[in-house]
């Protein structure tokens, strides 16, 4: 019942958001720090300990004739996603004082973290769905209303590209449904039922291997929108670049982890199923991916942008985890889906801290280029500081979390595919590169005299980004905190 | 004396009798004062009456009159959402209302009146009489404006509207050919005629609904005449168009699925994508809306679609329940949506000339967003959950191809609800608005109906156990 408390407590918080006139940032940063310290309070009280499965089950029967109920449950995947969503979520409403936004942006930020929160508790397909839509709404009306140049064009983009994928999702649940309804005279949406791969392949691929394949197109298109992977990722840079930075930390921290999440929670249990032609399409897609957004990245000048396109690269590695667990058996597919789950927990937080102290770069200096950027160290040392870290934390250095995640993708592929990771590592030596020369030219060299005199963050700005930064080194130094528990669900699911 | 009134031959007629005395009372008040409060007033009383008589009824299957009229909790529920689709446009009717209110509101009920008898017929000479009724009735509403653009959309709506009764009554006759009978529950009947039939009706009733090609009437006239009109034309006469369509081409031509299933396929995929691109180009405000109710028809005949095409009885009750879910939500949300054109003070409206309403209003541009977002099919409006049926009836029917064209055609008009809410909140301070209750009542009242209707989900076992009195046999 701890995780549905929360639950309620976000929309009373997101009602109080739209409601209260005064010093709307100041109760909206609260409420998300409230929110992130009962978050951690459960993750402790339930996930210490954690030997597989869901935790705080729950479950309302809102019509049992047509299988619709309100079913709760968190497994190790949803909680290190429960973590990151709460992280995020705070880091963005806080570094969002530095401009006055209103009410209304607050109110739709926490929208968007209950969306995210519903979202990640569900165990019923139909709340899943109806959660996994109304999380765009929030997103499309932030970029629409507070965005910069090209803002309403970017939305409508995010929103069709996004919807088109959902609907597909829809159908797919209802294949699922409907099989199950025909197959067991029961009808039922609760996910860990349907989502039962003995009983696809019993009623669904071996009497209509169609169906099969439709199911799986629409689960996977669907995922792959919301990555982006590489046809489907034109909604990306527009989204990234017009959307106020808040907004472009949720999009990198929040929204991206949302396909990694089906990916893991709807498509790994009935990974049986997925026949080895797609895994294979799955890993070239991720591959692909890493390396054309890496490439594309390398020539942007703006950085928000580049960095958009890092986020996206970085989450082909989990389209590749996936793959490689498909692919293969026993601990080398263990070491792929943890991986894989715990690359979206590390690039979340990593992206945060980019976006958060390129933020604040861009808000004192009022650019964002790297072409009118340089020698930011003399300025803002200590916000260069966390710039840097999150450069490298995102390029994979050993230490910080995004190399655990992708060391053990890497290793778990060369099992199964052996030479082809010359690709994947070509991927990342591009990623490193333009990182590197991004801080070279961005914090290192002369300063930029036109710039003027820039102040550094302020004190609570610099508490905040330690304390993210903090996270980072910590999942990078002692990952079983969270490596630990992932692992036994990927064990049990499995 | 008492024998014949509770006679239950008579007593199936009382809301019908009721609502017509009321009407002609009206004409006769019409010497004595002209004050629209008071017409309006009656006319909701008297619509309010005539439900709780209705509601008396609750018999599953009785049919009277030979099998011309059958009551049915089925008949019932659309009997009610049509009147509910009356309430909701009466009140914001009387108040854009010139001169002679009671002529305007007296036709407002004898349209109830056809519109109840069309809900329990089961004989195609009933439902023409009903249909006409409805279409005459709307024919004078519609020309109620006395303004040239008033007359001409009544115009375009009466001469293309008379062509179809001209089709329905070529149909029913065919249809007599073949069967020996005007009921719709028949022996089996000869293939030729009611093959002839079965177009002949379909051009006639589609017209009601602007089926394509059939549509054209429906844009100029919905943007000809004033919002409350054209509200009430796109929801409730919507409605009954697409009841009857439901229980002729089903329950009538229950020997000729695949016949029926073929044609409802073709349409349906040619109105839901002609409406869809049609509303992407279009700037003005009301016919985007046409447009954007054009492309709803085509997904509410994929209920024909479905129950002809598939032998499922899963599919069957989910399909029929669908139907009614979503003509009920539509009501609200194509309703509403047109009246919240009456914000604007011009006449032709742009979508454009919405531009800072979201700064002047958020409660107008946050309702009417909530009714963009349902027709686009958007959780957790009761719009979603419409579709939701609609897809799920598709899918346990096998015909998951409809199902996928259906699905995009509901992702790409996306775009043009989307549309109109980032126009809302766009900054601009030159526009007037008219943010008077008599606007803005009606689309807050719809904006929550269409977030409360989700909870009708809630009630499916109930409302399911009502799809046989649809009068399909042999399920």
């Amino acid at each position: 019942m701890f995780i549905i408390a929360i639950f309620l407590l976000l929309i009373l918080f997101a009602i109080l958001s739209f409601a209260i006139k005064e010093s709307s940032w100041k109760i909206a940063t609260l409420e998300s720090l409230l929110i992130l310290i009962l978050t951690m309070v459960y993750g402790i009280l339930r996930f210490t300990g954690y030997n597989g499965g869901f935790m705080s089950s729950y479950s309302y029967a809102i019509d049992t004739s047509i299988g619709i109920s309100f079913t709760v449950g968190v497994s190790a995947l949803s909680m290190a996603l429960l973590f990151l969503s709460a992280v995020i979520m705070f880091i963005a409403i806080f570094v969002s004082g530095r401009e006055k936004f209103d009410r209304s942006f607050y109110g739709l930020m926490l929208t968007t973290e209950l969306g995210l929160y519903g979202l990640l508790i569900s165990r019923n397909f139909l709340f899943f769905y109806v959660f996994w839509e109304a999380i765009i709404i929030p997103v499309f009306m932030l970029i629409s209303i507070y965005g910069g140049a090209g803002k309403e064009k970017a939305a409508l983009k995010f929103f069709v590209y996004t919807q088109i994928g959902s609907v597909f999702l829809l159908l797919s649940i209802l294949t699922l449904f409907s099989f199950y309804g025909t197959a067991n005279h029961v009808f039922t949406l609760n996910m860990s039922k349907l989502l039962d791969s003995s009983f696809i392949i019993k009623y669904i691929s071996e009497p209509q291997p169609f169906w099969t394949d439709f199911l799986l197109f629409g689960f996977f298109f669907s995922f792959l929108v919301k990555m982006p992977s590489f046809p489907l990722h034109s909604w990306l840079p527009d989204a990234y670049t017009s959307a106020p930075y808040p907004v472009s930390i949720v999009l990198a921290g929040a929204i991206s982890l949302m396909g990694g999440y089906g990916f893991f929670a709807v498509l790994l249990p009935i990974a049986p199923v997925i026949g080895s032609g797609i895994a294979w399409a799955i890993i070239i897609l991720g591959i692909f991916s890493l390396v054309y957004f890496a490439l594309v990245a390398m020539f942007q000048t703006d950085m928000k942008r580049m960095m958009a396109y890092a986020s996206a690269a970085s989450m082909g590695f989990i389209s590749i985890s996936l793959g490689i667990g498909i692919l293969s058996t026993g601990y080398i597919a263990y070491l792929a889906v943890s991986g894989g789950i715990f690359q979206i927990l590390a690039h979340g937080l990593i992206m945060g801290l980019v976006f958060s102290s390129l933020y604040i770069i861009k808000n004192t200096s009022g650019s964002q280029s790297n072409l009118t950027l340089s020698g930011l160290f003399r300025e803002m040392p200590i916000i260069s500081t966390f710039f840097l870290a999150g450069i490298m934390a995102s390029l994979g250095l050993p230490g910080l979390a995004g190399f655990i995640a992708e060391a053990s993708i890497v290793l778990a592929s060369y099992q199964v595919i052996g030479y082809i990771i010359f690709f994947i590592i070509f991927g990342m030596i591009i990623t490193a590169s333009y990182h590197v020369w991004t801080v070279q030219k961005s914090l290192n060299g002369p300063y930029n005299e036109n710039l003027g005199k820039l102040k550094d963050g302020t004190m609570m700005e610099i508490a905040v980004l330690s304390f993210l930064f903090i996270i980072i080194l910590i999942l990078g130094i002692y990952p079983s905190l969270f490596y630990h528990m992932i692992l036994v669900y990927v064990k049990g699911v499995f | 004396m008492n024998n014949i009134l509770i006679n239950p031959q008579l007593t199936a007629m009382y809301p019908e009798i009721f609502l017509g005395i009321v009407a002609f009372g009206m004409l006769l008040m019409g010497k004595r004062t002209h004050d629209w409060k008071i017409y309006t007033s009656i006319a909701i009383i008297s619509l309010l009456i005539s439900m709780v008589l209705l509601i008396r009824f609750d018999s599953s299957y009785v049919s009277y009159y030979g099998g011309a009229f059958l009551i049915s909790n089925f008949g019932l529920y659309f009997a009610l959402i049509m009147i509910v689709s009356s309430l909701y446009v009466a009140f914001s009717a009387g108040t854009t209302l010139r001169d002679n209110p009671e002529v305007f509101f007296a036709t407002f009920l004898f349209v109830n009146v056809a519109m109840i008898i069309a809900a329990f017929s089961m004989n195609l000479i009933f439902i023409f009489i009903a249909f006409e009724g409805v279409s005459v009735g709307t024919y004078i509403l519609s020309a109620y404006g006395k303004t040239r653009r008033n007359l001409e959309a009544s115009a375009k709506y009466f001469f293309t509207g008379i062509i179809a009764t001209g089709f329905i009554v070529l149909g029913s006759s065919y249809y007599y050919m073949a069967t020996g009978t005007f009921n719709l529950i028949s022996g089996v009947p000869e293939k030729g005629p009611m093959l002839i039939a079965l177009i002949l009706l379909f051009v006639g009733f589609g017209f009601k609904l602007a089926l394509v090609p059939m549509q054209q009437w429906a844009v100029d006239a919905y943007d000809g005449t004033s919002n409350p009109v054209s509200a009430y034309l796109s929801s409730g006469t919507k409605v009954l168009a697409f009841f009857i369509l439901l229980r002729v081409f089903l329950v009538g031509f229950s020997h000729f699925y695949t016949d029926v299933f073929y044609l409802f396929v073709i349409v349906s995929i040619i109105t839901m994508t002609y409406g869809n691109f049609a509303a992407l180009s279009e700037n003005n405000l009301k016919r985007m809306l046409a447009y954007s109710s054009i492309a709803q028809a085509g997904y509410l005949i994929l209920v024909i679609a479905v129950v002809s095409g598939s032998s499922s009885t899963f599919a069957f009750t989910v399909a029929i329940f669908a139907a009614m879910y979503y003509s009920l939500v539509y009501i609200f949300m194509k309703g509403g949506s047109f009246l919240s054109v009456g914000a604007v003070r011009k006449d032709k409206v742009e979508v454009n000339d919405l531009e800072g309403i979201g700064i002047k209003s958020p409660l107008f541009a946050v309702s009417l967003s909530i009714l963009m977002l349902s027709l686009a099919g958007i959780p957790p409006t009761a719009g979603f959950f419409a579709k939701y049926y609609l897809f799920l009836s598709l899918i346990s029917g096998n015909l998951w191809w409809l199902a996928v064209i259906g699905i995009l055609n509901s992702a790409i008009s996306v775009f043009y609800y989307l549309r109109v809410i980032t126009v809302m909140f766009r900054k601009n301070d030159s526009n007037e608005f008219n943010l008077s209750s008599p606007v803005m009542l009606p689309l807050v009242l719809a904006a929550i109906l269409t977030i409360v209707l989700s909870f009708v989900i809630f009630y499916y076992p109930q409302l399911s156990s009502i799809v046989y009195g649809l009068g399909v046999m042999g399920r």
